[in-house]
């Protein structure tokens, strides 16, 4: 996994290619930044920039009510294209 | 480019005053002037006004919603009738005129979006396969190129963020959106991208194998780790499309009751009978040869394009309806039209071998270039096994006839060729590859003679050697024989591969043609001598390409519709100019390796057979190649927010800049300000460690319209429970070479802790300060309720933040109420509240040294105590904070300040008190 930090540009540019790897990881249920970037082998930060850019365009919802440890779980919403 | 950046038309127009810039000092200004009678012209760089405020949380220390506050001047603004607002425009210059009055030149860029029509749906944004950052939001979530600035936009109206060309797009003589189809592809939308390409040519599967992407010559990638492999993804998209079956997907408009014959069924009389077939017209191709596809299908050997992938194309234009006749030559163009025609396409190429011009070209074993790979293509037969073969010539047939041969079994393949490995003009790949596949290169050798035996059989052929001159028209160096330097290269067969002509003389007395055979046609429209006949492609151009006779076609096919339809030759290119490169790479200020894709290509040394040679893109690495795309352009040209546009014509991208003049009597700059860039205190971590953040972006945080879904921190998602600010950021600090006070940053901070504490009620709030300034009206109330709150002030400089593993920060600060201590504290998040910076656009307005600055930079007041607003230029004035920090309040104070001013002074002109002239009604 990289540990540098990359431009910002640059990673927010690979959300589309980024997206289904996500949106796989979630088939099996909601999951928080880390476990996603756990499970897709990314960086958090770069996960975040991923995560929030799919939930501003309808891909992913936060679970509503208190986050788990600090962190709110994401799901799909069921776009797809 | 011929036909495109035509220079529009200018519109001159005349206004009492020029506003330049729309935050809350230019919106009071041009609304105090509006409300006074006078006509306001404001122009605002972005796609909408309201400045910053707008994108605030609250106001300090009312607490008042920035947005509810913001809105309803930014609705008067855009609505009062006497302003005209031009968002998305900028001042690219303003002279003052020997009267008094002021000329700015505007520029309104294009948005590609109908302002009239938009609704502000944001469909457009949904669909848009480009993501960059959100300036609005301060680069912590992605933004699309097809966007509305934010959700409280005024006019909420889409743009789309377009910086040009890319260029591999532009390179591409197709005309092939090769940018819009990578952003496809890196989305997953396979089928998405091979329709985008059908727009262009049904020939996708052959040019994702046969092409010679003059796209990924240009790709701005390839000044890093490698270009992007564009051929190889459009191919990537024809075989997921063949294999999926799906049906096309191509808008096709009702028939026209008009008919187009084309002679030629190359790639240029296929894409042209592809788009008018799509335009509605009635198509019959007549080829010549027994099968179609012309070069394609019989010139290009199938190791490099199968038969099938032709055939497949073909029938994208068959299931449009073109009936295509073969063994049918067409002779009498008139009989054509007498049969009911409206116009007539001749694409007939360059099928015939220039001959060498040597004796014994006649003998058994010549073979023409051309003539040797059709014959191979329709099966007929052609025995090499253990023969010597030499190829003359440095061409791409060359090329192919050399390892066609080889392919046939023969004993050697010589590539005779009168210059260097260097200047053939083969793509270098096809030399490459024909090296490698045992092909032998003998250059700079001339044909003399072909030898032959008692039988008339070719026994050699002898040849002069060469030497390079100098440089010819072409660019390449000149070959020269060296006298008396002959060698013979023993052979049984020569394939003379130097050159193709059209069949001369095919229309003879009918259409104007050179001596060999190439055919006379306007440059532009490409019709002939006689109007209802066009020719296109190779046969009036020379043996080119296959992207270039495809880009021949839709030219041709563009052209006859404009003449079928009474409407001028023009418009079929309309690109915009390319982007600079080099700008491009400034986007970033680094780049992480991304390794390009490895070549696919499987080649022996004695290939035996005409199995395709280079293997297809899995999906995983057709993503991750396209993935590597840097979007030039920003918009990539994928149409997918046409597409899902729901007003027909509101998305327009042949929309180009607008140009206008204005006559103003006086201006009001009120360009606002620039924040301090954190990063230039690299001790505090900015930019490195993702959980330093700074004001504004905590107030994006903050804000209804949030990037995220609550109070987040940006390195893993976490609500964080202890924050930091760090006051004064980038003020008051000589090391950055700002010692002035930003005037609103203590106040914002305890703003934020406010705020912070009532949307994060468990979290610990810590301001580090050197002394909080809160001297405006209920603003020290407001710092105190902050500490009764629970916020805790530490006074004193911090000195560094480091970094732990777990992304928390650790602040080294001096603590002054408790001794003076140097402590550490651990955080989860830290606030940068940096401090303002003067904006340079404001003097650029002007001629150079026009408009004086102060010492800070900021725009000049010289009389600022008793004429506050007033500048170094008589008439120009300045409102806001583009004369210096002044938080929200004292910016609308002084924007009236600067609108009584501009009235005194259009009043002064009026009583023939100053020198400036009336201003028309």
């Amino acid at each position: 996994m990289r540990t540098t930090n990359r431009d910002v540009r640059e990673v927010i540019r690979e959300e589309p290619v980024m997206r289904s790897r996500i949106l796989a990881v979630l088939a099996d249920g909601p999951l928080t930044v880390p476990e996603i970037a756990a499970a897709i082998d990314a960086p958090t930060h770069e996960v975040v920039l991923w995560v929030m850019g799919m939930r501003r365009y309808g891909w992913l919802a936060e679970i509503k009510g208190s986050p788990v440890d600090g962190y709110f779980q994401y799901q799909r919403t069921g776009r797809v294209s | 480019m011929t036909e495109a950046c035509a220079v529009p038309a200018v519109d001159e127009v005349d206004y009492d005053v020029l506003v330049v810039g729309s935050g809350i000092g230019g919106m009071e200004s041009a609304l105090k002037l509006g409300d006074m009678g006078y006509r306001v012209l404001l122009v605002e760089k972005e796609a909408s006004v309201g400045g910053r405020m707008i994108l605030l949380s609250k106001v300090f220390p009312t607490l008042d919603c920035a947005s509810c506050i913001s809105t309803p001047k930014m609705a008067s603004t855009i609505h009062h009738p006497n302003i005209t607002a031009l968002t998305y425009s900028r001042v690219d210059g303003i002279r003052r005129s020997a009267d008094g009055r002021f000329h700015a030149s505007v520029t309104r860029k294009a948005r590609f979006v109908d302002e009239d029509t938009c609704t502000g749906c944001q469909k457009c944004e949904t669909a848009c396969t480009v993501a960059v950052p959100d300036q609005f939001n301060a680069d912590l979530v992605a933004r699309r190129a097809a966007h509305i600035a934010f959700p409280q936009a005024v006019p909420k109206k889409a743009v789309i963020d377009r910086a040009g060309s890319s260029p591999c797009s532009y390179a591409c003589p197709a005309g092939i959106q090769a940018h819009g189809y990578m952003s496809l592809i890196r989305s997953g939308e396979y089928e998405k991208a091979h329709r985008l390409v059908l727009e262009a040519t049904p020939l996708v599967g052959t040019l994702g194998r046969a092409c010679y992407a003059p796209c990924e010559g240009e790709c701005t990638r390839g000044s890093l780790e490698g270009t992007l492999p564009i051929r190889r993804l459009k191919r990537f998209i024809s075989d997921v499309h063949d294999e999926g079956g799906e049906e096309l997907g191509i808008e096709v408009a009702p028939p026209n009751g008009r008919r187009v014959a084309i002679v030629g069924s190359g790639p240029t009389g296929l894409t042209a009978a592809w788009q008018l077939a799509r335009k509605g017209y009635a198509v019959r191709i007549h080829e010549a040869a027994p099968v179609p596809g012309g070069f394609l299908r019989l010139a290009i050997p199938s190791y490099r394009l199968p038969v099938e992938t032709v055939e497949r194309d073909i029938d994208n234009v068959r299931a449009l309806g073109v009936e295509i006749l073969t063994d049918a030559p067409v002779r009498d163009l008139a009989a054509l039209r007498a049969e009911g025609f409206d116009a007539v396409l001749v694409a007939t190429g360059t099928h015939r071998s220039t001959s060498l011009g040597v004796p014994g070209e006649d003998r058994l074993g010549v073979l023409g270039g051309t003539d040797f790979l059709r014959r191979v293509k329709l099966d007929q037969p052609v025995d090499l096994a253990g023969r010597r073969v030499v190829v003359v010539g440095g061409g791409n047939v060359a090329m192919d006839a050399a390892r066609t041969a080889r392919r046939l079994g023969a004993a050697s393949v010589t590539v005779a060729y009168r210059r260097g490995r260097n200047e053939m003009p083969a793509h270098h790949v096809e030399a490459d590859d024909a090296e490698r596949e045992g092909v032998q290169f003998s250059l700079q050798v001339a044909p003399l003679e072909v030898l032959g035996d008692a039988q008339g059989a070719v026994s050699g052929l002898r040849c002069t050697r060469m030497r390079l001159g100098e440089p010819d028209a072409t660019g390449r160096r000149r070959p020269e024989p060296i006298p008396g330097r002959e060698t013979v290269i023993p052979c049984e067969v020569v394939i003379a591969a130097v050159g193709m002509t059209p069949e001369p003389g095919a229309f003879a007395g009918q259409l104007t043609a050179t001596s060999l055979g190439i055919l006379g046609a306007d440059a532009v429209t490409r019709q002939t001598s006689l109007p209802y006949v066009f020719a296109a492609g190779d046969a009036v151009n020379g043996a080119t390409d296959i992207t270039r006779a495809v880009g021949e076609g839709r030219r041709a096919a563009h052209m006859i519709d404009r003449w079928l339809t009474g409407r001028t030759m023009d418009g079929f290119d309309d690109r915009l100019p390319v982007v600079d490169k080099h700008l491009v790479l400034a986007r970033q200020q680094a780049y992480a390796f991304r390794s390009p894709a490895p070549d696919a290509t499987t080649l022996v040394a004695a290939p035996a057979d005409f199995t395709e040679v280079e293997a297809p893109m899995t999906e995983t690495e057709a993503r991750a190649a396209a993935g590597r795309c840097l979007d030039c352009a920003v918009c990539s040209e994928c149409n997918e927010c046409v597409a899902a546009c729901p007003v027909d014509g509101c998305i327009d991208l042949h929309a180009r800049d607008q140009h206008l003049e204005a006559r103003v009597g006086a201006v009001v700059v009120s360009t606002g300000f620039k924040l301090f860039p954190a990063d230039l205190k690299p001790e505090y971590g900015y930019g490195r460690y993702r959980n330093v953040i700074t004001g504004m972006q905590m107030d994006r945080l903050l804000a209804p319209t949030r990037p995220f879904n609550t109070i987040l921190r940006p390195g893993d998602g976490k609500v964080p429970e202890r924050i930091a600010y760090v006051l004064c950021t980038g003020s008051r600090d000589e090391t950055v070479g700002n010692p002035l006070c930003s005037r609103f940053c203590c106040m914002y901070s305890i703003k934020q802790n406010q705020l912070l504490m009532g949307a994060l009620p468990l979290a610990d709030i810590t301001v580090h300060y050197m002394d909080i300034r809160a001297p405006g009206k209920r603003y020290d109330e407001f710092y105190e309720q902050a500490k009764a709150m629970g916020a805790a002030y530490v006074k004193g400089r911090v000195a560094g933040i480091t970094e732990t593993p777990a992304g928390d920060l650790v602040l080294r600060y001096e603590d002054i109420e408790h001794g003076g201590v140097i402590a550490e504290t651990e955080y989860d998040l830290v606030v940068l509240a940096v401090g303002v910076q003067p904006n340079r656009d404001a003097e650029e307005l002007f001629e150079v040294g026009e408009l004086s600055l102060d010492e800070w930079n900021f725009v000049a007041e010289p009389e600022e105590d008793l004429n506050p607003g007033a500048t170094s230029i008589p008439g120009v004035f300045v409102a806001g904070a583009a004369s210096g920090a002044k938080d929200i309040a004292d910016s609308i104070i002084h924007a009236g300040a600067a609108a009584a001013q501009v009235a005194a002074h259009l009043e002064s002109a009026k009583a023939g008190l100053s020198e400036i002239a009336k201003v028309p009604a």
